[in-house]
């Protein structure tokens, strides 16, 4: 029974395919772009009887739907694209011990790294540890492809993943859902049979030889089974002049392209739903058609080699081609595609002109882009207590004055980077990387290093990637200084649970794992602020500073501006009373609106005096302790 | 069902606005009161990092006849529905055209580097005038404040919805959207946000 | 006189490390800040003159100009700065006996002035060992907590801008000869903002030939001693040669050859000995032990000096002829040195210079320095 089509994000039209596949397991852990899976599903849990967590990162989430696999249960598991390193050196093993029920990875990546530090290319993990890789192009196919995946896992016996883009994750559209099937079966593992069997017995990727050849083999029935793919499709001429290949979302900039140039006639486009192995008959008979070849992906090119060796190998059959895509540069090998990249592309290929405006129109936006163009940069939310936190890191750190740097981590915190935190990050690389670093630098006081180290992180970062190396710097005495900016939650990505939460992700209580104890246990020492006030944390920052004999922790804690428990709530009322504010004279010089830059002050420039936009003051009441003649005035709400 | 008739196929609204404003919410309404007059929404938007202060976009590509694009080619958008003006330039600048058309709230959100004195936020008679040359058809209106009047700037979505729905462009109606309303909100919000839709659409329809 | 903004106050004494840490930088505002005994800046500031530069004894001290203004007479190479009068002077009985350097004067002075209601209250340098604690002392009680030398620059100032900042009324400084010299910048650049444009009503300045950088001694003492332990340092008067330092275990003497090095390049580039710009200078009785010198400047000066003496806070005898001869030939020494390592260092204004400089001095006493007359 078919439901009526609806409009649906790609997270959720996976989601969807999942439950009608009768996922009983998922797990992950959050990541633009593909936090809502899981949130969808844990969401869906208890109505669907599911088990559903926050894994402490991605590599236990990948084990514990590896597990639920071998206990009998279809599992999925998401996350973004780097949490796929995270995770690969269990999936390198997995892929070769197989697995039993169907499993799916759903890795997310993010062209354009729209929201991310990197644009980090997770296609190549399905190659590199030789797993049949999935790409859905819609959001009809994003739910097919997901219910299709796990019988195709089932069907060779390996993980098989699927690999989603920010803005196919992020996008929505027409989605038929189908039905989802009750619950059944009773969760079992089987290890009483020998090594070598792989539905009863231990599961290990070795003996190696033997399970490589046995994975070897399950890729190459996938290939069977994808030469008859309804995810591969051509659309054009029998005989184009120009043949597109294509995948992911890229495929509806191809349309968008075609339309717009009103080219479909001249061009054959070949989607390719199963993008590794490539089914090389398909390919032949498509190769075939003509001698030219555009392949249409984001950054690096994958699928383009891919082709190309395959090409090179039926040389034979279908003789030379001309390609054109990253290699010879048509397309761009990083950032984000879109249908006007598409276009140029093909424009230049066909040699078709095309003028998407009038001229006289374009003159004139042109014009106006200097204005229209002002940044508009990332800043931290009016009321968000990492404002307040690198505010009071700032001033302890030029109090200290020995040139002492921070070291970043990934979270909204990260925009410290940028103006609206400082630009207090020196570094910012990986999960849980600037406590390691930290605890690196603070080491080479040996080599005559004289600056002190901190590194920051958020609290779901700290049980992520950051406990390992807290310990490293404890252990190895690095007087390093970890300032936990805990903000009650997984905030960047939407406020998930993660081990120091009192409920999971189903939304069931569970004993939360506090920081402190973990940090205390490990023998450092700890002191708690509320970052709100400046005054107190200033003073434990500089201590921490003056303590140069081992690695120390400070948590910062006040729960996100957005957060369900501080939203739409405004404890104080600001104002300025314009007699007290000294504006830009010296004695302040517009500390509150230049240098503190909450998004909640505004500079009134004819009045000479700051004001408060009430409209998008959160009522954190920060800015008052910031200005030094005491004109900001908080009062709490009755 | 029986798909309403579009004046242009696919009819490309982006929804903008600056972090925080409530633009997804507005996209994903509109999506599902469109998709209930059977017609194909393909929703583009961006969130995560550039929710914190940043300039957010939603593309809404709307069709009687399947999934498009979910980026909007440049120069292609029929309707810029603006939660914040600057934004609205912002994206005519990319996207407008002579036939384009725009409904811009008119209350600025002063970017962090105006906050701080490092560029001026340009002044409104500029800004509107610039606005003018690069559109058709163009409303201004004052949603946050009427938003404020009934309680909360987030409405101003709402207002704008409704302000869109005046135009006539999309086939959106105050049955349709109360449903979604009632749907995505529970009914104890209904009554205020359709408040807030009647407010929208009285700027504009009159 | 010229005046500029907290960014060149950086460039011109910060970076070349010209910076005392005098304090007088120091909460005026939110940007500066002192820590460690270091004056640091917290956040950029970008205005285009303001106090901190105004009053910074560090750059762009216009000797001639201020002298013309308060002595309405030429700054000169020769001499102590103006005086009526150079006694000898010790705290009298109704001081108890404190834990002062030589004579107790200062405090003494400290305790008349409060008490004639010349002042509030007194801005003084307390703290122990190393720990200097700039304070404002509002008793006879207070005044005798702060008692003792401090041989490391103190961020004295930053207690006056406070005191200030919170409308206190008349105040007396005791100043070394780089802080009289902010206080003096600051009755001939006065700032239009309210209530913080009052000068200091009474500066009692020290007699001072370089003060040790607070982190360098912190190092230096940390390899000798454990630095909780140190209760007080003195500097006996020569020949002794030696820094007293009093811990709970004992007394340890560190000769004073051994830190020179610990002297900030700021003093190299001072001419000034004894607090030319303050009201009334203080400094060591060589060789009267127990006795301070105390140079009596102006009007005010005298009169204080006479109630304190007079209410008993204060004795005074006569000075030695020859010794005054001996503490004059001291403070052209030093500015003589002064000057001229100015002018090496590129520091030294001269006619027609619109390069930034620590110092501006007349085109006649440019040239005597220029030329050697001044060493």
């Amino acid at each position: 029974m078919q439901g009526q089509r609806r409009t649906m994000m790609g997270n959720q039209a996976i989601t969807q395919g999942a439950l009608e596949a009768g996922v009983r397991v998922a797990a992950g852990y959050p990541g633009t772009p593909s936090s809502e899976i899981i949130q969808n599903l844990a969401n869906a849990a208890d109505e669907h009887g599911l088990y559903v967590e926050w894994s402490i990162n991605e590599k236990v989430s990948l084990e514990v739907a590896a597990a639920a696999s071998l206990a009998g249960l279809r599992s999925l598991c998401a996350m973004k694209q780097n949490g796929v390193n995270v995770a690969s050196d269990f999936l390198l093993h997995l892929a070769g011990s197989g697995i039993r029920a169907g499993m799916v990875l759903v890795h997310c990546d993010d062209p354009g790294a729209l929201s991310s530090v990197n644009e980090g290319e997770s296609r190549h993990f399905a190659r590199m540890l030789e797993l049949p890789l999935l790409e859905p192009s819609d959001f009809q196919e994003a739910k097919d492809m997901t219910k299709w995946a796990f019988e195709l896992s089932e069907e060779i016996g390996n993980l098989v993943m699927l690999r989603s883009v920010t803005r196919l994750s992020h996008a929505s559209g027409g989605v038929v859902p189908g039905t989802i099937p009750a619950p059944q079966g009773k969760a079992r593992f089987d290890h009483h049979g020998t090594l070598l069997d792989k539905g009863h017995g231990p599961v290990s990727s070795s003996p190696v030889a033997y399970k490589h050849r046995l994975q070897q083999e399950k890729l190459a029935r996938a290939v069977e089974l994808f030469e008859d793919s309804p995810f591969n499709s051509y659309v054009g001429p029998e005989s184009p002049e120009l043949l597109v290949i294509t995948s992911s979302i890229c495929n509806l900039y191809v349309k968008e392209a075609l339309a717009l140039l009103d080219a479909s006639g001249r061009v054959g486009v070949l989607k390719l739903g199963t993008t590794w192995p490539l089914p090389p008959k398909l390919l032949q008979r498509h190769l075939e058609r003509c001698d030219r070849v555009l392949v249409v992906e984001e950054v690096i090119p994958f699928l383009e080699e891919n082709v190309k060796i395959a090409a090179a190998e039926m040389a034979g059959e279908i003789g030379a081609k001309r390609f054109f895509g990253k290699r010879d540069g048509t397309l761009p090998a990083q950032g984000e595609l879109n249908p006007d990249l598409v276009l140029k592309a093909l424009a230049g290929i066909l040699d078709l002109p095309y003028q998407a405006r009038p001229k006289q129109y374009d003159r004139l936006a042109q014009e106006l882009a200097p204005q229209a163009t002002q940044e508009r940069d990332l800043a931290f939310c009016p009321g968000c207590p990492h404002r307040a936190s690198f505010w009071s890191l700032k001033e302890a750190l030029a109090l200290d004055a020995r040139d002492g740097f921070i070291c970043g981590d990934i979270g909204c915190y990260s925009l410290a980077m940028r103006p609206t935190g400082y630009g207090m990050l020196k570094t910012l690389l990986a999960m849980g990387s600037g406590a390691g670093m930290a605890s690196g630098f603070g080491q080479f006081g040996r080599f005559g290093m004289d600056q002190p180290v901190m590194a920051v992180s958020g609290d779901s970062t700290f049980y992520h990637a950051v406990i390992p190396a807290l310990i490293n710097a404890v252990h190895q005495k690095s007087p390093m200084s970890l300032v936990v900016l805990d903000n009650s939650g997984t905030a960047m990505t939407g406020f998930q649970p993660h081990p120091g939460t009192e409920a999971n992700a189903m939304g069931h209580p569970v004993p939360p794992v506090g920081i402190e104890a973990i940090c205390r246990s490990l023998g450092a020492e700890v002191t708690v602020c509320d970052p709100f006030d400046l005054e107190a944390t200033q003073t434990a920052a500089l201590a921490l500073l003056a303590d140069q004999s081992t690695a120390k922790v400070l948590i910062l804690r006040q729960a996100c501006a957005l957060s369900p428990q501080r939203k739409g709530t405004k404890p104080y009322d600001v104002k300025v009373d314009p007699e007290k504010c000294l504006g830009d004279q010296c004695g302040c010089n517009r500390l509150c609106t230049r240098v503190f830059g909450c998004p909640g002050l505004a500079w009134e420039k004819q009045s000479g005096k700051a004001r408060i936009d009430e409209v998008i003051c959160a009522g954190c009441g920060v800015c008052a302790s910031v200005c030094p003649q005491g004109a900001i005035i908080k009062s709490e709400r009755a | 069902m029986a798909t309403a008739k579009l004046i242009h196929d696919p009819y490309n609204l982006i929804i903008t606005g600056v972090g925080g404003q409530g633009n997804v919410l507005a996209s994903r309404m509109l999506g599902n009161v469109l998709t209930s007059q059977g017609l194909w929404v393909t929703i583009g938007e961006t969130f995560g990092a550039s929710q914190r202060g940043g300039s957010v976009m939603s593309h809404l590509r709307v069709s009687a006849d399947g999934s498009w694009s979910p980026q909007i080619p440049e120069g292609k958008a029929h309707m810029v529905l603006a939660l914040e003006p600057l934004e609205a330039l912002r994206v005519l600048v990319k996207y407008g055209n002579p036939q384009a058309k725009a409904i811009v709230n008119s209350r600025p959100i002063l970017p962090v580097a105006a906050i701080s004195g490092k560029a001026e936020y340009p002044a409104t008679e500029e800004l509107e005038g610039m606005l003018a040359q690069l559109t058709a058809q163009r409303w201004s209106i004052p949603a946050t404040e009427k938003a404020m009047e009934l309680g909360a700037s987030i409405f101003a979505n709402i207002i704008m919805i409704g302000a869109l729905a005046a135009t006539g462009d999309l086939p959106v109606s105050r049955e349709g959207f109360e449903a979604e309303l009632l749907r995505a909100l529970g009914p104890a919000k209904v009554p205020t946000n359709l408040e807030a839709y009647d407010l929208g659409a009285a700027m504009v329809g009159g | 006189m010229i005046t500029r903004g907290p960014r060149q106050l950086l460039a011109e004494v910060q970076e070349p490390g010209l910076c005392i840490g005098c304090g007088s930088c120091v909460e005026l505002c939110p940007y500066f800040r002192s820590h460690g005994g270091k004056t640091v800046m917290l956040h950029d500031c970008d205005l285009p003159e303001g106090r901190c530069h105004a009053w910074c004894p560090k750059t762009e001290l216009d000797l001639e100009g201020l002298a013309q203004e308060l002595w309405g007479a030429p700054y000169s190479a020769q001499g102590m700065g103006p005086h009526l009068a150079v006694v000898a002077a010790k705290a009298g009985p109704r001081l108890e006996a404190g834990n002062y350097q030589a004579g107790g004067t200062v405090s003494a002075l400290a305790c008349a002035a409060l008490e004639q209601g010349l002042v509030q209250g007194a801005i003084l340098t307390g703290g122990r060992g190393l720990d200097t604690a700039p304070t404002l002392a509002t008793t006879a009680e207070e005044v005798m907590a702060c008692s003792g030398s401090k041989f490391t620059a103190a961020p004295t100032l930053a207690a006056l801008n406070r005191a200030q900042a919170q409308g206190r009324g008349p105040l007396a400084v005791v100043a070394t000869p780089c802080q009289a010299a902010a206080l003096a910048q600051r009755r001939t650049k006065p700032s239009p903002l309210r209530g913080m444009a009052g000068p200091a009503e009474l500066v009692v300045g020290l007699f001072c030939n370089w003060s040790l950088s607070p982190q360098g001694l912190e190092r230096f003492l940390a390899q000798r001693v454990e630095l909780e332990q140190i209760r007080s340092m003195d500097i006996p008067p020569p020949p002794a040669g030696v820094l007293q330092v009093q811990t709970t275990d004992g007394s340890l003497e560190i000769p004073l050859d051994e830190i020179r090095d610990l002297i900030p390049p700021a003093c190299a580039v001072c001419p000034d000995m004894t607090s030319e710009w303050a009201d009334l200078s203080v400094g060591m009785y060589e060789g009267r032990p127990g006795w301070n010198t105390l140079v009596v400047r102006n009007e005010k000066a005298r009169a204080l000096t006479e109630a304190a003496v007079e209410s008993g806070w204060l004795v005074v005898e006569e000075f030695p002829a020859d010794n005054q001869e001996h503490l004059m030939q001291a403070a052209e020494g030093k500015r003589s040195r002064g000057l001229g390592a100015a002018l090496a260092q590129g520091l030294l204004g001269g006619p027609g210079d619109d390069q930034p400089k620590a110092i501006r001095v007349s085109p006649e006493l440019y040239q005597a320095v220029e030329s050697g007359e001044v060493a």
